[in-house]
């Protein structure tokens, strides 16, 4: 087989870090749905929060990119 | 095409920091070893903000209009929302010019990085570790200055912790400042390196395939135009955090 392991490692990371945002987002629309006054104060608070979600898979991209050459 | 297209060695090429620039129709400008080529990013975004404010932005309308208005949006959005809230409100107006200044100098540099002939700067390892290392100065010595060395041992202790397992609580949170600074750092760099690479790596499937990569190409300006928004959400998230976390060791709330 051709290839890195740390490849392996990458698409591992994303993997609970799309489900996180997936539910962040999620919770975000059933609070908007429901009070669509709201909509001003909950959409820059998902944004923010998916920013720091997604450092956290982006740290091991970046680790993982250092071992690339097996 | 004349010699082998190397995907690797182009993407490389376009996202490392080196000491040539490549300008269309014109000779390779060799940088001296000095200044590098992200060098003369922060160089060229230093000189876009002191146009933008020294000389654009009018001080004298009574009422703010045009590129003066949209400058006040920010500035103000900045100073109420994110300096007054987590810092109180005379820390706030006192810290509100650096991170106004935060705020501008990274959204320049990650907007640099989108036109086709510069390179982002905040995709150096080197330049967001500055910036955050800013951040690190500001929570350390701050308190120190504001609060002495009393006050910043109050700020990392957790309260409500029995006296016996304190040491380790204590330790987490010590090592929790760095952390955090860490962690700035490393959100913006890996955001940008990120969507650069992807760009990059787009552009290279068009010339690996030919004619059959085209849609790769309409993918890569869309990409791009999401890029723009990653530019302003990292910048005010980087800000943002700094704040929060400033606040958090001037004012402790435990």
């Amino acid at each position: 087989m051709h290839g890195s392991l740390a490849l392996v490692g990458m698409g591992l990371a994303v993997l609970g870090s799309s489900i996180g945002i997936g539910i962040l987002v999620a919770a975000a629309l059933q609070g908007i749905a429901r009070q669509p006054e709201a909509m001003n104060k909950i959409q820059p608070l998902m944004f923010v929060m998916a920013s720091i979600i997604e450092a956290i898979a982006l740290f091991v991209i970046i680790l993982c990119m250092l071992n690339l050459n097996k | 095409m004349s010699a082998a297209f190397n995907l690797d060695e182009y993407i490389n090429h376009h996202i490392r920091d080196s000491h040539q620039w490549q300008l269309p129709f014109l000779p390779t400008i060799q940088l001296p070893p000095y200044l590098s080529l992200h060098g003369v990013m922060l160089l060229i975004g230093t000189l876009v903000l002191i146009i933008i404010f020294c000389f654009l932005y009018d001080k004298k309308q009574p009422v703010p209009h045009g590129f003066t208005n949209l400058l006040e949006f920010f500035v103000v959005y900045m100073r109420d929302e994110i300096a007054i809230k987590n810092l109180g409100e005379e820390e706030g107006r006192r810290m509100t010019p650096f991170l106004c200044t935060l705020f501008f100098f990274i959204l320049v540099l990650n907007l640099l990085g989108l036109i086709p002939l510069f390179t982002a700067a905040t995709a150096n390892l080197n330049v967001t570790g500055a910036l955050a290392f800013l951040t690190l100065c500001f929570m350390i010595f701050g308190t120190l200055w504001k609060n002495g060395f009393k006050g910043f041992l109050k700020a990392i202790t957790p309260s409500g912790i029995p006296w016996l397992i304190l040491p380790v609580p204590f330790l987490m949170e010590f090592f929790g400042i760095f952390t955090k600074a860490f962690a700035l750092m490393i959100r913006l760099f890996a955001n940008m390196l990120a969507g650069h690479i992807m760009i990059f790596s787009l552009l290279g499937i068009v010339v690996t395939l030919g004619l059959i990569g085209l849609p790769a190409l309409v993918l890569g300006v869309c990409i791009a135009a999401f890029e723009v928004f990653v530019a302003f959400l990292q910048a005010y998230i980087f800000v943002m955090l700094s704040a929060v976390f400033i606040g958090r060791m001037y004012h402790p709330d435990h």
